[in-house]
């Protein structure tokens, strides 16, 4: 079955990161200045306001900030509820939203604020590889 | 001591467009905007005419055209529900400077009637429907389905961070509507003004639909009709008119974030940073305070920024309405119309608080129109606060009564 959810529309300076996700690398955006990690990617340092900024490939493990269990969704998610959206801690510092896998979402107490989780990637196009996380 | 801006203008007027709620004849956002107007202006005897800044979330060359008023001072600041706070910080900006003398806010946004005008005059706030937004980038994979499915992130960290329970926020829940109860405008007033009217328990609370854990549809906010207006004018012509001033005796903005992504802390906004402002420019604090009127978007929008605006320590402030300090007849009102959770909520609530301050600080929360008895508090000082966005923008006003 096709893909039937949001696909993301790569734009010209976040191409490294889905150019990165579709051979299965988290990439992430790094300041050559201050040598911080942010996220999302921007077109200039968010902390020392730099433009120098390189891409480096993540070590794929984070941690979970925090989650929810989302009950009402809409489009091709509406069919997947309830699933687990959870905020990422990376090990790089800096965080990411995802929808979490390998967690009931049915017992939201069993999930664990901190536990270990890994990046994997879904193929939703050719060109679009989606990185959900995944507990470790 | 108070700062130059404080009581440099005061609100003369606030008024609510004809119909509110879940009008039988769906109504467009031009539509409220305009009725609420013509009723600030009939209410305070100023005439449209004499309106020389004009001030909306996303509106305000379309209104001054439609008024037909060629204004000196034009902002049309949309950062979501807080922007109406935020206008009144600029209001009292350019009154202070000399630059206007009567400032116009207005809201309307059909929220509920967007449904039936299928997207057609609904208006609002703005957002990017760019595809190449940050948002659309990294959020919009995953399947967030509006403010809900956000704000309930925050619930969760505030749970882990101060061993507090969605039990304990649904608290705010159940004192809100006694508030609404005493409301004949609000949606909740009672059963007979809708099927889900009337009094609420914690349980009840708790056994509600799960809109996304730990978010129960009672932990949310209504989606409603709303337009609202409100008249700011220079402390002259405020002693002037036959309205009772309510004096701006602080006013500050800011925010922490656009998307939630950026968030840094969960269960913190930058309500303790606008509100830091506001006091200090009223030369008050948060124990001066005699009510508060705090957007309620969630249940945790109101127990987060109660903490934030002082009023509570960090990881109490649900303790206010479970102690019955927020309820009617407490040591500290809040949210007398019933709040967004059972009053009315239209997208962006920041108006509703803005023209229920005003009412109480007048004392004309119980003008035999729009109140029952008991609804009328005897607050003199009132700290409200607007939240806007994913928990990101945050407006602070500090209003005294006369
Ligand atoms: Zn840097």
């Amino acid at each position: 079955m096709p893909y039937d959810k949001p696909i993301p529309d790569p734009s010209p300076h976040t191409r490294p990161f889905w150019d990165g996700a579709r051979a299965g690398k988290l990439m992430l955006p790094r300041c050559t200045n201050c040598n911080r990690v942010h996220w999302y990617p921007r077109l200039i340092c968010p902390y020392c306001h730099a433009r120098e900024i390189e891409w480096i490939e993540g070590s794929g493990g984070g941690r979970i900030h925090t989650f929810a269990v989302q009950h009402r969704a809409f489009g091709g998610w509406a069919t997947e509820t309830p699933f687990v959206t959870a905020y990422i801690d990376l090990n790089e510092g800096d965080r990411m939203l995802t929808v979490l896998r390998g967690v009931d979402p049915t017992k939201p107490e069993t999930i664990q604020i901190g536990a270990k989780v890994r990046v994997e990637f879904e193929p939703a196009s050719e060109d679009v590889h989606i990185p959900f996380w995944r507990l470790a | 001591m108070p700062g130059e801006l404080s009581r440099a203008a005061a609100i003369v007027g606030a008024t609510e467009a004809n119909e509110i709620g879940y009008p039988e004849t769906p109504k467009t956002s031009l539509q409220l905007h305009i009725e609420a107007i013509k009723n600030v202006s009939d209410q305070t005897g100023i005439p449209i005419s004499r309106i020389d800044g004009i001030f909306s979330a996303g509106w305000s060359s379309e209104l001054a055209e439609h008024l037909g008023l060629h204004p000196r001072y034009i902002d049309t600041t949309a950062v979501g529900g807080c922007s109406f706070e935020m206008h009144v910080h600029h209001a009292l900006a350019a009154i202070h400077a000399g630059i206007i003398d009567v400032a116009l806010i207005s809201h309307g946004e059909a929220g509920w009637s967007a449904r039936a005008n299928k997207g057609r005059g609904t208006g609002g706030f703005r957002g990017s429907g760019d595809p190449w937004s940050p948002g659309a980038q990294f959020s919009s994979a995953y399947g967030l389905s509006g403010a809900p499915s956000n704000y309930a992130h925050a619930m969760t960290r505030h749970n882990y961070r101060y061993g507090t329970t969605p039990t304990d926020f649904a608290h705010i829940a159940v004192v809100t509507r006694q508030w609404a109860m005493l409301n004949p405008r609000a949606i909740m007033f009672s059963p007979e003004s809708n099927p889900g009217g009337g009094p609420i328990s914690v349980e009840d609370v708790q056994k509600a639909r799960l809109i996304a854990w730990p978010l129960t549809l009672l932990h949310c906010c209504l989606v409603t009709d709303y337009g609202g207006a409100v008249l700011v004018a220079n402390p002259e012509i405020a002693r002037s008119v036959r309205t009772k001033p309510v004096w701006i005796a602080g006013a500050g903005e800011s925010m922490s974030h656009s998307n939630m992504l950026e968030m840094e802390d969960f269960t913190a906004t930058s309500a303790a940073a606008s509100s830091a402002t506001a006091y200090k420019m009223a030369g008050m604090g948060p124990e001066e305070m005699e009510m508060a009127m705090i957007y309620d978007s969630f249940t945790v929008t109101a127990g987060i920024t109660a903490e934030m605006l002082g009023l509570a320590p960090r990881g109490e402030g649900f303790r206010l309405w479970q102690n019955g300090d927020a309820a009617p007849g407490g040591r500290l009102p809040i949210n007398t119309n019933g709040g967004g959770l059972s009053f009315n909520h239209s997208g962006m609530y920041g108006m509703q608080l803005l023209v229920e301050a005003y009412r109480q600080l007048t004392g004309t929360a119980e003008d035999g129109v729009n109140g029952l008895t008991g609804k009328q508090t005897s607050a003199r000082s009132c700290v409200v606060n607007g939240t806007g966005g994913s928990l990101s923008t945050t407006g602070t006003l500090v209003l005294v009564a006369d």
